[in-house]
Formats: C-alpha cells, structure tokens, sequence
C-alpha cells in the first residue's frame, strides 16, 4: 500500500516536472499554426477582386505595388510593366461617382452590371469589387491572386496591415525597433547596473546593502504600466525639452524605461556572480597589497564575468519583451529607425496594440501570431545564450 | 461536451457587452444608467477593440458586440458559416475632430490639406499658412475603427505615411498633442477638452469651413461624421433586448449626447427620416 | 635582492583612484534611490489626495469619473488567488521532482531546467497571446477568470518551480539521509523533514511570484481584463477588472481625462502598495520562519 502511494506520487512529480516543458511546446504549437496560417492567405483582401480590363496584359501586382497604385503613388500602367497607359482606380466608395442611384437601383442590384460595363469600358481601370458583386459572364480579367509571400513578410520594410486592397506584413521594421530600443536600454543600464552591483556586493556596509537590495526588488516589483504612465507624462516632455526634439515619443524615451525596468534583473544576477567569487581570491589579492579597488577591477570582476553576462543577457531579455510600458512613450511609428531620437515601433507593443482590433483568423490576426512566434524565438535564443554562459561558468568553476 | 457545458455556465451569468474603445465609455455610462433602474440586472463592459467584440459574438462570448466600423465581408462570411444572425443597431454619431496644439495659429485646413499632411506631402507648418515648424502626425493604432473611419472619409482611402506615430488610445493622442507643438491628431469629439485646438474642416476645397461640435455634426454641415454600432444576435433579443431599447430611448439618447456624442434621433430628423421612437 | 621601489605618492594615487571608482559607484546607486523615489513621490503626491475608504470600497461612477477601485482592487486579488492555485501546487511540485527525484546530471533535470528557464524568458505578451489561443478560443473559457489565472498562473510557474528548487537544494543531504536511516520512507522525508525545513524560503518566494501576477497587464488583456463591471464576479467563467488594466485604461483613453487623472494616480498607488505590502510580507515570514527554526 505504502508503495502503491510512493510510485503515485512519484509519478504525479514527475508528470509535474514536465509541466513547464509541455507548455512550451504547447506555446510554440498555438503560435505556430496561428502564425503560420498567414503564409497560406491572399494578397488581396478576402471575398474580394481586382478586376481589370481585358485588353490590360498586366496580370501580376505584388502587394506594394497595389498599394501604390490605390494611393496614386503610381499612376501609370508601364511602371507595372503594362502599356503607356494612365491608370484609374475604381473602389464601391467611388460608386456615386460615377452612377446615380436611380441607375444603381434601390437595393444596389444593378451595381455589379454597371461595374463590369465600367470596366470594360475603360481601358486603364482597375476596380477593387467584391467577387459575389461580379456577374459570372462577366469579360473581365482579375489580377491574379497569389499568397502572401515570406520575401514579403520577412524582408518586407512596410507595415500596413490594414491597407485595402492588399495588406503589407513587412516586419523590418519592427523587429529593427525592438532590437534598437532593447540595445540602448542595455547600453544605459550596464554601467549602472554593473556599478551598483559592484557596490552591493564589495563596498556597501551590509546596512546600506539591507536597505538597498529591497529598493532594487521594489523597482523590480513596480507594474510594467505604471513605468509607461512615468515615462509618458515626465520623461517624454524632458527629453523633447532636452534635445530640442519636435516629438518626444521616441526610441530613447523607450530605452531609459525599458533601462530602469531591466535594471534590477541585471543588478540581482551580477551582485549573486560577485558574491560567489571565492574569498580566497579576494584576500590573495588583498595579502599582496593591491587596494579593494584594484582587487574588484582586476579579480572580482573578471572571475564573475559570465555571471555578469547572463545577469545582461536576461536583462535584454526582460527589455526585449516588454509591452506596456514601450507601448505608451515610443510613439510606435514603423519605420526602420535612423537613430534613437525618432518615435519607433516594437513588436510586442504592436501585438498589444493590434490584436484587438484584427478580425480573428484573417490574416492580421495571423500576421500578430507570426510576430508572437518571433519574439518567442528571440527570447528562446537569448535563454539559450545566457544558458550557454552560465554552463561555461559552472565548468571553469568546478 | 465539457466545452458546451462551460458555455451554458457563461451565457447564463451578466448580460456581456465586448468590443470598440471609442464606444466604452459610452456604453459603460449606460450600463451604469441602465443598473440604476434595473437593479436585478447585470452588465459586464469591456473593450479590446471591434475586433474582439465581432469575434467574440462569433464565439457566443458576448451578447452585444460594440463596433466603430461597419463588420467587414470577412466577418459577415464567418456569422453566416455560423448561421448566426446578427442585428445592426446604430447607437450615436461619432464626430471626429482634427486638433493641434493650443500655441499652433493654423485654425482651419481643407481636407486636400489633411490628406497631404496625414500622407507625408506636406510635412510643414508653413505651407499651410502656420509658423516654419515640423508637422508631427499622431494617428490612433492602424486596426482602430477610428483610424479607417478616418482614412476612408479624409484620405479618400489612401494610405497614412509609414512615419505616422500612432497611439493605442485617445487619452494618449490628446497628451501627445499637449504637449508636442508642431503636433496634429485626430480624435472623437467626445474626447475634446481644452489642453487641445481643434480645427475647422472644409470638405468643399476651402468655400466653407465647419468647426467639429455636436450641433454642427447632426444639421451635417461638418463632414467627418461616422455611426457607432452595436451587434447582437437575433436569436438573443430577448435577453439583450431591455439594454439596447434602453440606449435607444430618450432616456439613454441623452446620455449620448452629454457624453459628447450625437444622439440618432437628432441625426435621422435632419436626414428627414425622422423615426420617432 | 631589493624590495621593489615604488615610486613617491603611489599608495596615494592608488588610493584616490579608489575614492574615485568606489565614489562614483555610490553616486549611481544613490541615484538608483533617488529614481525610485521619485516614481514612488510623484504617484503619492498625485495619488495621496484621492485615497480614501470611499476609494477602496465602492465601485466607478459617472463614466469612470468619480467612485472608486473597489472591482478592480477585488479583480486583482481574485486573479492572484486563481494563478496561485494555478502555480503554486505544480511548481512546488516540480521543484521536489527536480531536487528530490531525479537525478541530478541525468538528461531530464538538465532538460526541465533549461525549459522552465525558457518558459522564464517567455514574453508576458506571447503568454497573453497563447493564453487567448488556448483557454480562450480552444477551450472555449471565453473571457473569463478562470482563463485569466491559468495565464497568469503559467506566467508564474518557473519563478516558483526555482524558488522550490533553490530552497530545497541548500537543505544539507546529511538530514535527509538521517531520515531515511531511521526508516522513513522517500515520502515521508520529503513530508516531514525536507518541505519543512525548506518552507520559509519557498513561502517567501511564492508571495514574491504573487508580486509579479497582481502587476501584469499584458496576459490579461486578451483573457480576462473587463473595463467596467461594477457587480463582483460570482463564478470563475465571469469576467473581472483588474488594477493594471484599469490603470492602462483610464489613463489612455477616458472622454474626460481631467476628471480620471486622479483616479489614475490613486490606482497607480494602490497597485503600488499592493506590491509593497507583499514584499515587507515576504520579509517578514522569512524572519519569523527563519526565527521559528533556530529556536527548534
């Protein structure tokens, strides 16, 4: 009986130990099909057609382009490849343009015989119409459809996801945003980080140390929104005082938040890497006359490096991740930045940001996931390093 | 099995209303009117956007779905998989005004102007009769309804500059906007306050220019005007019923209005359908 | 063979480059302080004013413009509880397996460390991302506290397996080993002996990890977080408000925001203070276990 129970519980932690493992996967295989299912949608925005005038041997648009042409940045067929020929745009907003209502009939039933005429009738148009609006025998000719393509999304620089007709998933410049402001936040927070630590561990009285390390927890314990909220209402403002800036919503306005916030992880883990620097060490260098601080520059420090490093590479983690708080001061344009004073967009913010307004299981929605799977994998990566790191570590010291 | 089971748990607590921000504290006011005189009733208001809301009507996890933008093809394709029958109710008219900072002395600009300002073609003050300054464009997140109400009606359906800034709220355009001097943005009319200046629109080419206010919006002679909705499923109005004839009556329409926000009968009595209720 | 010479003013200079670096060092982390304290001054000095019972205890009114926190403040504990029933038997669980269990350069140690420190790095909006997907949509929880906690609980789950863990791994095997002579079985040392000896540890570090949950705004946006619900929630499929959400959200977008900053400071305050108490909280039990044990 007794070993009836043993084996139970036995098996219960075990199963309990894989836990966080099932999860994992269970988060890559959630994300991944979500995130996935974008490469299997249209360009074109669903349940519609870009149909075009049969004598147009234009076929193929890609998704920019057909944003160009719906903005009018191109207006003339031959920059597609196509004749010398002016290109018109035809959306349904345009419909009372160009027929009356009489024409259209009460319940627009006419609207799709009077599009197809339109069309047919003008030789450089290209109308964006739902396909149910087309009548079967219709002679037209659509731009052909295809799927969203990886070049597209991966090296793509545009961010428009809710552009019609064609949305643009390019990720560019998100991901060059995250990387940017989480760069910075690490340059800002390193010297202070490693500062106070070495403080912590090898200056302080272990008073000022009892009222230190607290402090340090609480800055760790303060919600990631009530940073934004700070960083939003007296950061912003100072920084677009201090550099002249004409907007203050900016990457720097993101890495000093994103600083403080990575800040305790960074000080935590460095302090424990130093405190564990074998004393011996310590007094050798002493008993040969070297002072606290050459002794913490030259032996404390290097012995403690890889602790150190992971203490920063979690620190770039925790920035990298961070959503709320990037959210309310970066300004969240998307572009690919030219430098840390112009407003910048991260992805995870963008996922916060978007996800509630993307119909669920469009390619929005999906386009969200596929960032989501990215972040995942940055920050899998970086667990890897710091682990990579921390392994070395236990080796040399064993 | 289990998962109908949590279902049935869930349809049977508070009445779930789920969707557009702009339409929250609208519906939050209501439902704390509409709790005042049923007190047996019980509302749950939460936003994450139209998105959410229409989705979440799709799921049976809502009963009212708030949306700032009519439901798109796709999502009436899916409501129909689901022959799920959903009713359109126009709750209020929303204005939008387009302001910039107080210090700012353009007071009025034509929609050709505001399309080439949100489009990156104009990207100074003083080409729009303003000081030598940069313009800086603040926009609400690109999957808001507010933000392709906004393109639809001003930008003729092109798309914002890629450098826009956009913001996930309101509240954040108009801190923005306080405090960033060469600052333009967009926001409902129910938001205005006196840390931002609005401007008057002309959607004539510059005949006649209209400032954004709730009287201006419903006679129609400021432009940039759009309806707020509510969904729900046919099926459902006997239970959502009470709460949408509640935001419909006089009683909920002069809520509407105080908040900021143009009541529909004032709308349809100046578009000459007049539909006494 | 001559001592070495060195020349006049080295120990000083020495000494002073020392001031210096140590000097500086004081500097950044008084600066540190100081940063704290002015996010903590500039949320009391804005907050302070509307903090009061009516604040704790009633519900928002007049369009989130007046009333108080009180769903929110019940929101947040509710969630709290629901991820620690969530977390805290798993982790804890887990954590014995690893110390106690298996073996300790075996595959599987190696392989749950370096996932549930994986999980560890995991974005708290790729968690509210899967927990959507999952309790949400998949398992058709709806918007609900029970999804909310699961996500937070998830969230929260490699701080405590490693708080476990850690605890457990400084009791000396000598004390285990005494048990099991004297003919207890594994259970019964881990029962009796082990998880006692390393729960002033382990308590501290699950009140630290309910730290962590009660300020999370991002899992629970797309799972749990409701904007107004004045009533309390009555069972787990209800949704709930939440203090870091109602804070995100009053502060962005309200139609009078003049009338909600306030309101927003106040909440920011009570978010704050929550964190506080649970930290002298966790402080505290360590003492008073730690106290508890040395006199046994």
């Amino acid at each position: 009986m007794k070993k009836i129970a043993d084996k139970t519980v036995r098996w219960v932690l075990t199963a309990s130990g894989f836990v966080t493992s099932v999860v994992i996967l269970l988060i890559i295989g959630f994300l991944f099909t979500e995130g996935a299912g974008l490469f299997g949608e249209k360009v074109i925005e669903e349940g519609y057609v870009l149909a075009v005038n049969k004598d147009n041997p234009v076929r193929v648009l890609d998704a920019a382009q057909i944003k160009a042409v719906f903005d009018e940045d191109m207006t003339n067929w031959k920059e597609a490849g196509g004749p010398d020929l002016p290109i018109e745009t035809f959306r349904l907003e345009d419909m009372d343009e160009y027929f009356t209502e009489e024409q259209l009939g009460p319940q627009y039933e006419n609207a799709g015989t009077l599009i197809t005429s339109l069309v047919a009738s003008s030789p450089g148009m290209v109308a964006f119409v739902p396909e149910s609006m087309i009548p079967d025998d219709a002679r037209l000719v659509f731009i052909e459809d295809c799927n969203i393509s990886p070049e597209e999304v991966f090296a793509g620089t545009e961010w428009y996801p809710t552009a019609t007709p064609a949305p643009l998933f390019g990720i560019l410049p998100l991901l060059a945003g995250t990387l940017w402001v989480s760069f910075f936040a690490i340059l800002i927070a390193l010297p202070f980080g490693i500062s106070i630590a070495v403080y912590m561990s090898e200056v302080a009285s272990e008073r000022v140390r009892g009222f230190l390390k607290p402090v340090i927890e609480l800055l760790n314990g303060i919600p990631s929104v009530v940073y934004g909220f700070f960083g939003l209402i007296i950061i912003v403002p100072l920084l677009q005082q201090v550099f002249g800036l004409p907007v203050g919503e900016s990457g720097l306005a993101g890495s000093i938040v994103l600083a403080i916030m990575a800040l305790p992880t960074i000080v935590t883990v460095a302090d424990d890497a130093m405190r564990n620097c074998p004393g011996a060490l310590r007094e050798g260098s002493l008993a040969l006359g070297a002072t606290r601080w050459q002794t913490v520059a030259r032996v404390v420090i290097p012995s403690s490096m890889s602790g150190i490093a992971s203490g920063v590479v979690l620190g770039i983690g925790r920035a990298i991740g961070e959503t709320m708080a990037v959210l309310m001061v970066t300004g969240n344009a998307a572009v690919v930045p030219h430098s840390i004073l112009e407003p910048l967009r991260t992805i995870p913010a963008t996922i916060a940001a978007e996800l509630g307004e993307a119909p669920a299981g469009g390619a929005h929605y999906q386009s969200l996931f596929l960032l989501g799977v990215i972040l995942f994998f940055i920050t899998f990566f970086i667990n890897l390093c710091v682990e990579y790191i921390s392994s070395r570590n236990r080796a040399k010291n064993s | 099995m289990a998962i109908a089971l949590f279902v049935i748990c869930a349809t049977a607590g508070a009445q779930r209303i789920k969707g557009s921000d702009t339409l929250l504290p609208l519906t939050q006011e209501l439902a704390e009117e509409y709790l005042a005189s049923h007190p047996d009733g019980d509302v749950v208001v939460t936003g994450g956007g139209t998105g959410v809301g229409i989705s979440a009507l799709l799921e049976n996890t809502t009963d009212i779905a708030m949306a700032s933008r009519r439901i798109k093809f796709g999502e009436k394709m899916k409501l129909a998989s689901e022959n799920l029958n959903a009713a359109e109710v126009i709750v209020a008219y929303d204005a939008l005004a387009v302001v910039v900072n107080p210090s700012n002395p353009v007071d009025s600009l034509t929609r050709e102007q505001l399309e080439a300002i949100f489009r990156g073609k104009i990207t100074n003050w003083k080409d729009v009769g303003g000081e030598d300054r940069k313009i800086v464009v603040y926009s609400r997140e690109t999957s808001s309804g507010t933000y392709e109400f906004f393109k639809e009606s001003v930008l003729d359906n092109k798309n914002y500059m890629s450098g826009v800034l956009s913001m996930p709220a309101t509240g954040a355009i108009i801190q923005s906007v306080r405090q960033t001097k060469g600052a333009i943005g967009y926001i409902g009319l129910a938001y205005l306050n006196r840390y931002v200046k609005p401007v008057a629109v002309s959607y004539d080419g510059g005949l006649s220019y209209a400032m954004p206010s709730v009287d201006a919006a419903a006679d129609g002679s400021y432009p940039v005007v759009r309806p707020l909705y509510y969904y729900y499923n046919v099926e459902k109005e006997g239970e959502v019923g009470a709460f949408v004839s509640f935001a419909l009556s006089d009683q909920g329409q002069a809520s509407v209005l105080r908040q900021g926000f143009v009541p529909v009968n004032m709308e349809d009595s100046s578009s000459g359908e007049d539909m006494s209720l | 063979m001559a001592a070495p010479v060195f020349p006049k003013g080295y120990n000083i200079k020495k000494r002073r480059s020392q001031a210096l670096a140590f000097g500086m060092f004081r500097i950044l982390s008084i600066s540190i302080v100081l940063i704290l304290f002015a996010i903590l001054g500039f949320i009391i000095y804005k907050g302070a004013g509307v903090l009061d019972w009516d604040f704790l205890t009633e519900a928002p009114s007049d369009g989130m413009t007046a009333g108080g926190i009180m769903p929110a403040i019940v929101g947040t504990l509710l969630l709290m509880a629901g991820s620690a029933a969530v977390a805290f038997p798993v982790g804890i669980m887990s954590g014995i397996y690893m110390n106690e269990y298996a073996s300790k350069t075996g595959w599987t140690v190696r392989f749950i460390r370096l996932m549930t420190n994986n999980l560890s790095g995991v974005p708290s909006i790729v968690f509210g991302l899967f927990g959507m997907a999952l309790f949400v949509k998949y398992l058709g929880f709806g918007d609900s506290i029970l999804a909310g906690s699961l996500t937070l609980g998830l969230l929260s789950l490699p701080l405590v397996i490693r708080t476990t863990e850690e605890a457990l791994k400084d009791i000396p095997d000598g004390i285990r080993e005494g048990s099991l002579a004297l003919g207890a079985t594994r259970l019964q040392t881990i029962w009796k002996v082990v998880l006692p000896m390393g729960m002033p540890r382990i308590i501290t570090g699950l009140i630290l990890s309910l730290g962590r949950v009660s300020g999370e705004t991002a899992p629970i946006l797309f799972t749990c977080a409701a904007y107004f619900f004045p009533q309390l929630p009555t069972s787990v499929f209800d949704q709930c408000m939440a203090l870091p959400y109602h804070l995100y959200v009053i502060s962005t977008s309200g139609t009078d925001i003049e009338a909600q900053q306030p309101i927003a400071y106040g909440t920011a305050l009570v978010l704050i203070i929550i964190v506080l108490i649970i930290n002298i909280l966790a402080g505290m039990l360590r003492k008073w276990f730690e106290r508890r044990l040395k006199i046994k």
